[in-house]
């Protein structure tokens, strides 16, 4: 019985959807989501305590060339200020913190909106948020000095080019995460994914030793110069806008917002084309290409190559399908991959910073290890264990309710935590290794190698110790969506709290390496290997049957925390 | 193992979330050999009772025996004897249906050789087999209910508990698994199933249970639930709906 209603033309909508409704729709799930839950309100608040305090350091490295009336450095300030933050907002969702799906795109795909409503509405949304406030406030740092230096018209002219840049930011890391949902997404193109990120990276290395050595040499001149082509560009144009204004170049203003208002144009149509495989991409997301013929009984076909080595039971069982999982889940090879590419580059940032001087000054490359030393050698290898460890603080969250499976069976905790830790050490354990020989090799100590591979095993063990009781007691749910770098709205917080709390633990848990290296001399590069993976491997051990209690304790607890609400 | 035992018993089961009550004090004696339907409307509370009668949700008060077990003292031996197929929790859905069945075997501890030679029976058995290398996130939901049944199969267990199992459901599926299910209370076997779908009930069951609003409203075997009237006019009497609508949708058949 057809409903004549549907053979009419559906009649014009009454009242336009607006931006406006996205935001308030943003407001009031933000609103739902801390009903009744006191300890989520008090995440936030601690969480916008910190941006607030970010924001007021950012707003008096801005608005000091205004208070002190010194107009030398403003431009340099601006550009490189402003650039980092736009870069910040590029790189840190991929990299730590994901982006906040509070209002997530596939739910609008059965709603009649536009494309165009759709992608304003949802950029609108994202403006309400408390890191876009905290930029908000220390950017205004700039307002003061260009109204300081150049009076009213100038600041004026500030006030546009920070709102631009604010918008900037938010339409970069929108465009840049979505973008690079749809490559993970993608089992096809998830390497080449990969490559691109280890190229970003890449093109960080050079940049940062090029700006220690300008920072070396203090040849503010030369510096000034590369802040003014910095100016030039989408990175740099919103914030000295109204430099150029108070400094007397009033031509270069419309120029700079021109390029501004282009760039986060270009953002936004790049983000909307992405979007709409989002939204419906969700559906048949990652259709697996038909794989090899069925070969073996199911047992053979559970365990990879990889876990090939396990016994048949279940520990191997748990093992093998961690495996499967950590190459299989988008949102776990976002991960790994980001280990790959910031561990190896990070520490040959920090202990190449002072080769680049020495090639500059002529001493040559052999000496370049010079400003190296044991102890920061060690330091950056704790940082490189620190972040891969971390990796691990909300596992269970990755299985969401499917973790229900190991609570109907009855897994033992300890054996469930020491089966995960094997898991993911079995892809991280090589990563490492081949950290541990580029950076010795690369700074031009082979001997050290010894050195770099003992922290490095030592920090990774702690870390997994510590870990290990972050995500059982801390476990927090991911949303079911496609998007590997989603987070739930308050949890964005939660996390970034959560992840802190357990880098520093475990940093502070790998110190004696620290101590060691600073102490022992000589004799330590030769000790830290085998102290080291001692270290490492009874730290690891003893924090999975410490922790596996307490998992024995409040499994079906656990299982709720991951557990999605929908 | 005695037959006094009842194959699930609760006792004054009991659940709040945020403030409202999911689940008011349950009491069930599901007998062994029984074919149990557990009915209600959405939100009865059917999915929080049997999480809690399982051990995946700890429940506020009261008690849960599988064969005699205490399910929340004694977990690993309730657990041993207990099959389960939720509702609402995904599966580890990035591994193919074989490899799933060989995950779920070898953490009950089973041989790798029997868990080999069931695995394939079951998919065979569940027309899986075609699927092949596919990952059961791209599986149908008919595909999903289907292993889901077959990992809760395949250790044997003595009491198989089921979460809406002929939800989103074909025809052709779901007289599959009726058939499946009867075999396995012809071998001894006691099944609980939660479900609204009133001819499935009474085409399955020996004994009903209808719950709602966190009460058990109706117990027995189902010739005492039903009398003399249809199931369905019992479960709409008991749960109290409304079945005609008067002028409110009258847009609808403009």
């Amino acid at each position: 019985m057809a409903l004549p209603v549907s053979a009419a033309a559906p009649a014009a909508p009454q009242r336009p959807v607006s931006a406006r409704h996205f935001v308030r729709l943003k407001l009031r799930v933000m609103g739902n989501n801390f009903r009744g839950q006191g300890w989520r309100i008090a995440l936030f608040i601690g969480g916008a305590l910190v941006g607030l305090w970010f924001a007021a350091s950012g707003f008096f490295l801005f608005a000091a060339p205004g208070l002190t009336g010194d107009g030398r450095y403003a431009v340099l300030v601006a550009a490189a200020g402003g650039g980092l933050l736009v870069l910040g907002w590029l790189l840190l969702p991929l990299v730590f913190f994901g982006v906040d799906e509070t209002l997530d795109p596939a739910r609008f795909a059965l709603l009649p909106l536009s494309r165009r409503t759709l992608v304003t509405g949802l950029f609108a949304a994202a403006l309400v948020s408390v890191p876009v406030l905290a930029v908000l406030v220390a950017s205004f740092g700039l307002v003061l000095t260009a109204w300081g230096l150049g009076g009213w018209s100038a600041g004026l002219v500030a006030v546009v080019g920070v709102a631009g840049g604010l918008l900037l930011c938010v339409a970069a890391s929108r465009a840049v995460t979505s973008a690079f949902a749809t490559m993970l997404r993608s089992r096809r193109v998830r390497d080449l994914a990969a490559v691109l990120l280890a190229v970003t990276a890449a093109l960080l290395g050079p940049l940062q030793v090029f700006g220690l050595a300008a920072l070396r040499e203090a040849d503010w001149t030369r510096l000034t110069g590369v802040a003014t082509v910095i100016g030039w560009t989408p990175f740099g144009a919103p914030w000295t806008a109204g430099i150029d204004v108070a400094q007397g170049r009033v031509w270069t203003a419309p120029v700079k917002l021109l390029i501004t208002a282009a760039a986060i144009g270009a953002l936004l149509v790049w983000w909307s084309r992405s979007l709409e495989s989002a939204m419906v991409g969700a559906v048949s997301a990652g259709r697996a290409p038909a794989r090899r013929g069925v070969t073996g009984g199911a047992v053979g076909q559970l365990f990879p190559r990889l876990a090939g080595w396990a016994r048949r039971d279940r520990f191997g069982a748990l093992v093998a399908r961690e495996a499967r999982y950590w190459w299989r889940d988008a949102r776990r090879r976002a991960n790994l991959i980001t280990i790959a590419v910031v561990g190896i580059f990070v520490p040959v940032m920090i202990n190449l910073g002072g080769a680049g001087f020495a090639v500059e000054d002529e001493r040559g490359l052999t000496t370049g290890a010079g400003d190296s030393s044991p102890v920061l050698v060690t330091l950056s290898m704790l940082f490189v264990g620190v972040l891969a460890s971390v990796t691990l603080a909300n596992q269970f969250g990755f299985d969401g309710s499917a973790y229900a499976a190991n609570v109907v069976a009855g897994v033992p905790g300890r054996v469930e935590l020491r089966a995960r830790m094997t898991a993911f050490s079995l892809y991280v354990l090589p990563m490492l290794a081949i950290v541990a020989v580029v950076l010795s090799v690369v700074l031009g100590r082979p001997g050290w190698i010894g050195l770099t591979a003992g922290s490095l095993a030592a920090t990774y063990g702690a870390g997994l110790a510590v870990n290990s009781f972050v995500s059982v007691l801390g476990a927090y749910s991911l949303p079911e969506t496609s998007n590997p770098f989603a987070m739930n709205s308050g949890a964005g917080i939660a996390k970034g709290l959560l992840t802190l709390l357990s880098m520093i633990t475990s940093a502070v848990v790998a110190v004696p390496m620290v101590v060691a290296a600073a102490l022992l001399g000589d004799a330590w590069l030769w000790l830290a290997l085998p102290v080291g993976v001692a270290y490492g491997l009874g730290a690891a051990l003893l924090g999975a049957y410490l922790a596996g209690d307490v998992l024995d304790r409040r499994q079906p607890e656990l299982l709720a925390t991951v557990t999605p609400r929908r | 193992m005695t037959v006094e035992h009842p194959a699930l018993a609760l006792r004054g089961l009991a659940k709040r979330f945020d403030g409202t009550i999911a689940v008011a004090g349950v009491d069930l004696d599901v007998p062994a050999g029984s074919f149990y339907g557990l009915l209600g409307p959405n939100g009865a509370g059917k999915t929080t009772t049997l999480s809690m009668a399982v051990g995946l949700l700890r429940p506020d008060a009261g008690s849960a025996w599988v064969l005699g077990h205490d399910v929340w003292q004694d977990p690993l031996t309730a657990k041993r004897l207990l099959g389960v197929m939720p509702d609402g929790v995904r599966l580890f859905d990035r591994l193919t249906g074989a490899e799933l069945l060989a995950y779920h075997g070898l953490l009950r501890g089973m041989d790798p050789a029997v868990v080999d030679q069931r695995a394939a029976e079951l998919l065979d058995v569940l027309a899986l087999g075609d699927a092949g290398r596919t990952l059961v996130v791209d599986y149908s939901a008919g595909m999903k209910k289907k292993i889901g049944l077959a990992c809760a199969l395949l250790h044997g267990p003595r009491l198989l508990v089921l979460d809406e199992p002929f939800e989103a459901v074909d025809p052709v599926s779901a007289a599959l698994i009726r058939d499946i299910l009867t075999r396995y209370a012809a071998g001894g076997g006691t099944v609980v199933f939660s479900s609204h779908v009133m001819e499935v009930v009474e085409r399955l069951c020996s004994h009903v249970a209808i719950l709602a609003g966190g009460t058990i409203k109706r117990v027995g075997t189902l010739s005492e639930v039903r009398g003399e009237r249809s199931l369905e006019q019992v479960f709409v009497e008991v749960v109290g709906g409304r079945t005609a609508t008067g002028e409110e949708l009258s847009w609808l058949s403009r």
